[in-house]
């Protein structure tokens, strides 16, 4: 579904992938790992759109898309929940739902029945982020910036499942979680993945966790891919566990 | 007694017009955190147009079609101007606003001269027996309204109102909203950030055209027509909080009531009214010691 070919990245000067190279293949999870500043985020955000790279190829279901962007690149079906989560934090719950939408939905309705079939997908995919997410459903009306740290991770990825995605890239959304909270989102990622067959590439610090759920993982290392690997032979890798599991 | 509640109404009135004009410039700051000086001349520039046009067709006729020409102006000036320099230095930005501002000045003086034109108010229409707008003077008790006041109040009140519900209610709206509070995730919404500016730019001229037009008819029509009052519409911004549109009307309606009060009351030989802007501008550096983001802002402001 998703195959990144030698793509090299740059912030301005400062080159932050030397020819990384993965697969996505569709219905799996895939765990990017690594320790910090090794890429993993501008892996993902030269995916999304956010970062042009320097060379290299991207393409998403045989389409090239590195030159395309980010605005673009969701609208063919991929949602980015990026790092530290990025909501609308002055908005409502609703609200940033309603945003997470916003590609599938752009444009007037040509017709009364278009206009209404929206209204119906919309509504059907809100009933769904709420199954999910009980919770958000109660907080519906208030402000996503008072939520707790958890709830405002479940409001990112809900609203990135607004957009109707293939494909969820997920940066670190254990990031500032205590541990409960962080294993009840990551089922809830693999419920997503399982029941509705999203494909996701994950990128998380917590190695331990993104390998019980991932398919496959792979680990960077200074803007190179330094293994890659099932997830079962990374865990069981001796490297892997001295440098990510600390085991 | 009388005489009191009439300079309150009078400061409402021209209150609103400050406060158009600090909407507008809110408009443009809280997406784009450009100010835009060049916004008064802006609005001159536009009531210069819907003067040309007037020889020849209705107020009422004229005064839409100058909107829509006012927010292709603005577009147009984001799209060509504002987007080479937008994410560089601050500076270069405030340099561009201010060329803008000479520009617009001088195209306006050289095409139309600098001798004051009488400018038409808004002409009274009946609606259902009911009259709008028009010449003349309303008793409400405990004083009497020029229909012009309640004209200029009426339009602030609806501006307000129409753009609260289209930023609240309409997919466009939010999308601008999301724009103003987090660029990266609108864009990862699908939001197309560029064409958001655009259309504020647009808005923002728009709303800058009525206040130019209500405003003319007060101080007579010529290039620097727009000068004093773009001071005070800065200073609204300022007070209300430069990320707040409610912030840019109420304080609009702040200074517009100070000024005229101050104007009234202090005794000649002390203050007068030729002191009255630097009263009003005194009165918001106190209150901006206390309260530096303004009234209503949130946002906390740089030091520059």
């Amino acid at each position: 579904m998703l195959q990144v070919r030698e793509v090299v990245a740059a912030y301005g000067p400062i080159v932050a992938l030397h020819g990384v190279s993965l697969e996505v293949p569709e219905g799996s999870i895939v765990a990017v790992l690594g320790a910090n500043g090794a890429g993993k985020s501008t892996t993902l955000r030269a995916v999304s759109g956010l970062l042009r790279p320097r060379s290299g190829s991207i393409e998403f279901d045989g389409q090239r898309i590195d030159h395309m962007s980010a605005e673009q690149i969701v609208s063919l079906g991929m949602s980015h929940i990026p790092e530290g989560r990025q909501l609308f934090s002055e908005m409502t719950v609703l609200e940033n739902l309603r945003l997470g939408a916003y590609s599938r939905f752009t444009g007037l309705a040509g017709s009364i029945g278009e206009y209404r079939q929206r209204r119906q997908d919309f509504e059907a995919a809100v009933k769904q982020v709420f199954e999910y997410f009980p919770i958000l459903a109660e907080r519906r009306n208030q402000i996503a910036g008072t939520l707790s740290g958890g709830e405002q991770q479940m409001l990112a990825i809900g609203r990135g499942l607004m957009g109707n995605p293939r494909l969820l890239l997920l940066d670190e959304p254990s990031m500032g979680l205590a541990p409960i909270v962080t294993r009840e989102i990551f089922e809830i990622i693999e419920t997503i993945n399982r029941t509705q067959g999203v494909t996701i590439l994950l990128v998380e610090q917590n190695a331990n966790l993104a390998l019980e759920i991932a398919h496959y993982g792979y680990v960077l290392e200074t803007g190179r891919v330094a293994l890659a690997d099932t997830s079962e032979n990374l865990r069981k890798s001796e490297a892997v566990q001295r440098s990510y599991l600390g085991q | 007694m009388e005489e009191f509640w009439q300079q309150m109404v009078t400061g409402l009135a021209t209150g609103s017009v400050y406060g158009l004009l600090a909407l507008a410039i809110v408009l443009i700051y809280r997406s784009t955190t450009v100010l835009n000086f060049a916004q008064g001349e802006m609005a001159m520039f536009t009531t210069f147009m819907a003067w040309t046009m007037l020889h020849w067709g209705h107020y009422w006729i004229v005064f839409p079609l100058v909107l829509l020409m006012a927010a292709a102006m603005g577009g147009f000036i984001e799209l060509v101007i504002i987007r080479r320099v937008e994410g560089g230095p601050i500076l270069n930005i405030i340099i561009v606003t201010l060329g803008l501002f000479a520009i617009l000045n001088n195209v306006a003086t050289w095409r139309w001269g600098g001798i004051p034109k009488a400018f038409p108010a808004p002409p009274e229409i009946q609606v259902t027996g009911i009259r709008f707008f028009g010449e003349g003077a309303l008793d409400i008790g405990p004083t009497v309204v020029s229909y012009h006041d309640l004209t200029i109040l009426v339009f602030a009140v609806g501006i307000m109102a129409a753009l609260y519900l289209f930023f609240q209610y309409t997919p466009l709206g939010l999308a601008m909203r999301a724009t103003a509070q987090n660029p990266i995730a609108s864009r990862l919404m699908g939001i197309r950030v560029g064409r958001m500016l655009a259309v504020g730019w647009a808005l923002s001229a728009a709303v800058g055209a009525v206040a130019g037009m209500l405003i003319a008819n007060l101080i007579l029509l010529q290039p620097p027509m727009m000068m004093g009052v773009l001071l005070y519409a800065f200073a609204a911004a300022v007070l209300g909080g430069l990320d707040s549109p409610v912030g840019a009307i109420v304080g609009g309606l702040i200074i517009g009531i100070t000024e005229n009060l101050v104007g009234t009351y202090t005794p000649q030989d002390v203050l007068g009214p030729d002191m009255k802007l630097t009263v009003t501008l005194i009165i918001i550096v106190l209150v901006l010691l206390v309260r530096p983001t303004g009234i209503f802002g949130k946002r906390a402001m740089r030091r520059v």
